[in-house]
């Protein structure tokens, strides 16, 4: 399949996007809509470390687990649920595996939803497993197992198929510890792209031959890695500015899942998903205020805005005062859904995606760029070029740099470490070739001299 | 839209990296910091701006000079390393200026055992690893670099590191420290079983863990555990041991929960 690009944008407006409403809808699982005018609160866990000792303890965990979620549901009167399931590897590298789980969990979610009529759906997140312990191995033995283990829990039970691929890790990871700008968008804009591209496509296909839905992605490989090594504001690891330049450049690579058959909801650590959805009109999964059981951020009330599945990001089941982890955050999920459901109904929603946004836009220049009109003008640069993966992965980045600068130019405050940053980038950036060959030929010499562990056989190169 | 005045902003947010950031500009803080001598000052220098090509120019110009090559790892590579590390542990400088100086350290450490007879001292060996069935490398690649920064030899064992591969590295090697990394839950449970190994073959190294969902409670349950919060800990705790602390003694330092 080619992959159909975007030049326009799905949105008038930016003050037209809000949360819990897309321009399209995604029917799936048991009486869900996504995106039709109500959030959906998402569950995400990982099983203890000890439950990876076989096929029936993993399986065990994960029936008490979906248990545990739906009960405390309908114990407080919640009328949708999505469950997602992150695989550990051993799911993905022994595709029945992944499957039994399904089976089992959704068997659990049917009988909720016959019993309660509860509205439920089942995520299915694939590990990325395309790799031996020294390199990617994005096309080589692997690729067989990791499309057969989209197809197996599809046709056992998963009603979204996501993954949080890997393509162009490698050079991102060596780029991000020298502030090399160059490296970030080679690695996220042009070697991300093409492998997405490629797994995009046959996961659209398991989807189409499986009667499911293609969900999406997320750059959580390398744009959250940037946001994680960013860290909080004292923390001395990398500029922020950095951080959200990163950001920028993986709204057209995850773009890309879209392009080639996806439909959403975008996967959860997408913050990038805000840029994504004025693009597509998809529904968007995003995680924030309520994920910090697996992570702190600086915009969790922020990336709530416009998201139309509100996820927790993964805990691990364990007991709390509260109940288990996943009925205790799952609640608190739950609740933040009901809010912004009583605002959709009250015709408040824009009041309240105003109040989100505004609470962190100045906290960070991260949240400034992700603040739902900010989000839409990086979402016009990529469009703009929206057929050249390597200029629309461009003007995304200097689209980002231009609002932060706009930005200090007003309230957002920034350090001098992250204007020195910025200014940095912004040269860097300018210095780059506007042709996307030129820019590629320079990047695939420098980068297999300097990253061993690349190997441009994956991008088929 | 809704928007904030200046006052109101600031009853919702304070950006306390902009309100406490140092009035010195790195280069200003690295200059008061290099040595004087005129021959060592280029090459601290070349380290602290991660240029490699000046480091190996640097050492060129002292051995012609009637420098030893082998000394000049301690005497100026290491010093300009130490001007980076105090930055950064200072807060002054950011991880990619360590990385990028480091780089030029490795590079200069390179020209000079190129350029001598003998082999260089180093503090101590700490064998590093990621655990078995994880890929995410990147923490014990920053974890390697800041103990190269600070005089340590590395043996790094890369990612998914089969757990008798740690400990075949370990009786080889005789390291201070070993050190896992791991990203994912279910992958940590590994460091359980390179302790129990570890243990078992009498050998009682100190055994720093960290990185995505490791956690200090994880870590403790097991003998030679020493749970590191963050990558810069790495180098501290090995400077901890050659001082002579004890597990329990690191536990004290570094288990901050």
């Amino acid at each position: 399949m080619v992959a159909n690009r975007y030049t326009s944008m799905a949105y008038e407006s930016a003050d037209e996007m809000s949360f819990g409403k897309t321009k399209h809808p995604v029917k799936t699982g048991l009486g869900l809509e996504i995106g039709a005018g109500y959030t959906i609160p998402e569950v995400n866990y990982a099983p203890r470390p000890e439950a990876g000792a076989s096929k029936e303890k993993l399986i065990k965990e994960y029936e008490r687990i979906t248990t545990d979620i739906m009960q405390r549901m309908v114990q407080v009167g919640f009328p949708a649920v999505i469950l997602e399931t992150e695989h550990v590897q051993q799911m993905s590298n022994n595709p029945d595996w992944g499957a039994e789980v399904a089976h089992a969990q959704k068997t659990i979610m049917e009988e909720y939803h016959d019993e309660y009529g509860i509205k439920c759906a089942l995520r299915h997140t694939i590990g990325d497993i395309r790799e031996n312990r020294d390199f990617l191995q994005l096309r080589g033995d692997k690729y067989s197992v990791f499309m057969e283990a989209f197809e197996k829990c599809a046709e056992n039970g998963a009603d979204l198929l996501s993954v949080e691929s890997m393509g162009g890790k490698e050079v991102f990871d060596y780029a991000i510890l020298r502030n090399d700008i160059a490296g970030m968008l080679y690695g996220i804009g042009c070697l991300g792209t093409l492998d997405m591209d490629m797994i995009w496509s046959d996961i659209a296909a398991v989807a189409k031959k499986t009667g499911t839905i293609a969900a999406g992605d997320t750059d959580c490989a390398q744009a959250n890695t940037a946001m994680f090594i960013a860290g909080g504001l004292l923390d001395k690891n990398l500029a922020h500015t950095l951080a959200i330049i990163a950001r920028a450049i993986s709204a057209p690579r995850s773009l890309a899942a879209y392009e080639n058959g996806a439909v959403g909801p975008g996967k959860d650590c997408g913050y990038e998903n805000v840029i994504v959805k004025s693009i597509t009109g998809m529904p968007m999964a995003q995680e924030g205020k309520t994920s910090t059981c697996a992570h702190s951020d600086v915009m969790g009330n922020l990336i709530m805005q416009c998201c139309d599945v509100w996820s927790n990001e993964s805990v691990e089941y364990h007991g709390e005062f509260g109940g288990t982890s996943v009925q205790c955050w799952g609640e608190s999920l739950a609740y933040d859904c009901a809010l912004m459901n009583t605002a959709l109904e009250t015709g408040n929603e824009k009041v309240l995606r105003d109040m989100f946004m505004l609470s962190d836009r100045y906290r960070d220049p991260q949240g400034y760029v992700l603040a739902y009109d900010n989000a839409y003008k990086v979402g016009e640069a990529i469009v703009k070029d929206g057929d050249n993966i390597y200029l629309r992965a461009k003007n995304a980045a200097i689209e980002c740099c231009n609002i932060v600068e706009e930005g200090v130019a007003g309230k957002l405050a920034i350090s001098r470490f992250e204007a020195g940053a910025l200014k940095d980038a912004k040269a860097a950036l300018d210095a780059l070739p506007d042709d996307m060959d030129q820019f590629m030929d320079d990047c695939l010499t420098k980068y297999q001299s300097e990253v061993k562990v690349f190997l441009p056989e994956n991008y088929g190169f | 839209m809704l928007d904030f005045t200046e006052e109101s902003l600031k009853k919702v947010l304070t950006r306390y990296n902009v309100a406490l950031e140092k009035e010195m500009t790195p280069e200003e803080a690295a200059e008061e910091l290099y040595p004087k001598d005129e021959l060592i000052y280029p090459i601290a220098k070349a380290i602290f701006e991660g240029e490699e090509d000046d480091v190996v120019e640097g050492l060129q110009a002292a051995i012609d000079a009637g420098k030893e090559a082998i000394t000049l790892i301690d005497d100026a590579l290491m010093v300009g390393m130490a001007v980076v590390t105090k930055l950064y542990d200072d807060g002054v400088i950011f991880l990619p200026n360590v990385m990028m100086s480091a780089d030029a350290m490795l590079d200069g450490i390179e020209f000079c055992k190129e350029n001598s007879d003998t082999a260089p001292e180093t503090k101590g060996t700490v064998v590093c690893h990621v655990a078995e069935g994880d890929v995410h490398d990147i923490g014990k690649n920053i974890v390697t670099a800041l103990l190269r920064a600070n005089g340590f030899d590395v043996v790094d064992l890369g990612r998914d590191c089969p757990v008798d591969e740690v400990v075949a590295a370990v009786e080889e090697n005789k390291p201070i420290m070993v050190t896992g990394t791991a990203l994912m839950t279910t992958t940590m449970y590994a460091f359980k079983e390179v302790n129990d190994k570890l243990v078992e073959k009498g050998l009682n190294v100190p055994f720093a863990c960290g990185g995505g969902a490791v956690n200090q409670d994880f870590v403790a349950q097991y003998e030679l555990g020493v749970y590191g919060e963050e990558a810069a800990d790495a180098p501290k705790i090995a400077d901890a041991i050659i001082a002579g602390s004890n597990i329990a003694a690191l536990r004290e330092a570094f288990h901050k929960h």
